[in-house]
């Protein structure tokens, strides 16, 4: 700043010259404010908006936290979570197991083969299936699954649907981190005769580790927070899981969220919010670890 | 002087671009040959023409000679795999793998061979030892090798392509990323190689090509002008082009 008013200062030969410069320096300080001023208006929205829906959920959902919620099961419209907690977290771990291996092997192969059609055609294939709306997703699973085959609201209907949403956001981060691994190291592996595949599974895996568990544990975090979907394929059900994969309903906490606002018993609206609160911890706890695996990957580097 | 690889009429395309041109050289066994030239000029291309890196991106081709015992390198049929374990590499920065310092030097030796444990010790001593680093890394070897220094990292990679036992050693430039001490260290290391491996090195710096090079070759806009004796090559050059490069006129 200094610096750039001196050199001003010395190429200041004539007042109109001068003059100028003064006018020029206004305006560009004008903009500075107004810029400033924007960017606090964003960041005030946000910040507003943030701490507004955080604050309702946890004021309202703390106060209807009871131990009745962690240790028994919904019952009518009062009770407790336990069964949707379960819940909850059997289709997340379900839809895991089977988004992941399927999300990472197309990230790698996407970012290794990045030049060959298929590649071209996963990368579209993801993008497509992001943009699909997931109670599209949930309609889908209801048809084919739930109806044409026969498994009722089920676990497995579950899951799969949920894995099919997660998979192009698994996808798109493992192509991501891998795309930045540096291609010197992978030069360097190859040119000890390394062959693709190994170069892909001991050395440009392990650098991208980081992004990788990045991306699945917000996918997990999706999965926690889906709705639409599950009211079409899981159904709901008072009860604990059962153990089976098809046949029975499961209980999820979005449920209890979308079903008892709206009914007109405080015990009902309690578990509502219960719900509301322990899904936003769950995915605040998610998306904060996630943030951590990435700065220590920083850190490390 | 026996001709470790020979090159005739090398050409060399990045799909329509020609980047290198009837290129003809010997790299004579158990000696360092220097590549010069301004940049651009062809001289890490032709390296990587000898380990068939160019493989890895479609588009890029190599047509000619380049023969090595009998066999051409750039020719079809050839197990690349096998070759690149015959022909190592170093680039111009240290690559550390994201594995410890003996996992680093192992992996390499496991692609090819299947040492027992005492064995593959034993081979990790003395590739650290050959590439001046075991002192240094003894204590460590068990630790990230991304957490030594970078020229302890570069010898880390010289290391590794030694371990594999290759016959020919090409260096892309491989202190340009490196303090003044560390390329002496380099150096010195490179002139105690050619006792065992035929080298082949890229560098920007000529009087590291005077220092260190038995035979240096002149490139310019993908031709291979001159060659000749390094003593030769800076006190006597044939060519103005030539010339001019070293004394600092252009490039």
């Amino acid at each position: 700043m200094s610096g750039a008013v001196a050199r001003g200062g010395m190429s200041a030969g004539s007042p109109a010259r001068e003059a100028a410069r003064l006018a020029r320096m206004r305006r560009r300080r004008a903009w500075s404010v107004a810029g400033w001023v924007l960017c606090g208006i964003g960041f005030g929205m946000l910040g507003l908006a943030m701490g507004w829906i955080l604050l309702m959920v946890l004021v309202r959902g703390i106060t209807a936290l009871t131990p009745t919620v962690f240790l028994e099961v919904t019952q009518g419209t009062g009770g407790g979570l336990l069964n949707a907690i379960e819940g909850t977290l059997v289709i997340g771990v379900g839809s895991m197991i089977l988004a992941v291996p399927f999300g990472v092997a197309a990230g790698l192969y996407a970012a290794q083969f990045s030049h060959t059609m298929f590649a071209r055609a996963i990368r579209f294939m993801a993008d497509v299936l992001v943009g699909v709306p997931s109670i599209v997703l949930g309609y889908f699973g209801y048809v084919t699954m739930v109806e044409g085959l026969g498994w009722k609201f089920s676990l497995a209907a579950a899951c799969i649907t949920i894995a099919i949403l997660c998979l192009p956001y698994i996808c798109r981060t493992t192509e991501l981190a891998l795309s930045q691994v540096p291609a010197a190291m992978q030069e360097a592996a190859f040119a000890l005769g390394a062959g693709e595949g190994l170069v892909a599974w001991r050395i440009a895996l392990p650098v991208a580790m980081p992004g990788v568990l990045t991306g699945i544990l917000l996918a997990f975090a999706i999965s926690v927070g889906e709705t639409a979907p599950l009211i079409y394929t899981a159904g709901w059900s008072s009860y604990m899981w059962n153990g089976a994969l098809v046949g029975s309903p499961v209980g999820y906490l979005t449920y209890a969220i979308w079903a008892f606002i709206n009914e007109p018993f405080a015990s009902a609206n309690a578990l509502a919010y219960a719900a509301a609160f322990l899904v936003t911890v769950i995915v605040l706890l998610i998306s904060v670890t996630a943030r951590l695996v990435l700065l220590r990957r920083e850190g490390a580097r | 002087m026996t001709a470790k690889i020979a090159i005739r009429n090398l050409d060399f395309f990045y799909g329509s671009h020609q980047a290198l041109r009837g290129v003809t050289l010997d790299f004579p066994e158990r000696q360092v040959t220097a590549l010069i030239g301004p940049s651009g000029c062809g001289k890490s291309t032709l390296l990587r023409c000898l380990n068939r890196m160019y493989d890895l991106y479609p588009g890029q081709r190599a047509t000619g000679e380049a023969m090595m015992d009998g066999m051409n390198i750039i020719g079809p049929g050839v197990d690349v795999d096998l070759l690149r374990s015959r022909i190592g590499m170093v680039f111009q920065r240290p690559t550390p793998f994201p594995m410890s310092v003996r996992e680093n030097i192992a992996f390499g030796v496991r692609l090819h061979e299947r040492p027992s444990r005492a064995e593959m010790e034993e081979r990790v001593e003395w590739a650290l030892t050959r590439a001046a680093l075991w002192d240094e890394v003894k204590d460590r070897l068990a630790a990230p090798a991304t957490g030594l220094s970078g020229g302890q990292q570069q010898r880390l990679c010289i290391a590794r392509t030694i371990a594999v036992k290759p016959e020919v050693i090409l260096l892309d430039e491989p202190t340009s990323a490196l303090d003044p001490i560390s390329t002496l260290k380099v150096e010195e290391l490179i002139d105690e190689l050619k006792r065992d491996f035929t080298i082949a090195m890229v560098t920007h710096n000529m009087q590291q090509a005077a220092r260190v090079a038995d035979q240096v070759a002149f490139f310019y806009l993908g031709e291979m002008v001159e060659v000749a004796d390094a003593g030769t090559m800076f006190t006597a050059p044939r060519e103005k082009r030539t010339q001019d490069y070293i004394t600092g006129r252009f490039g």
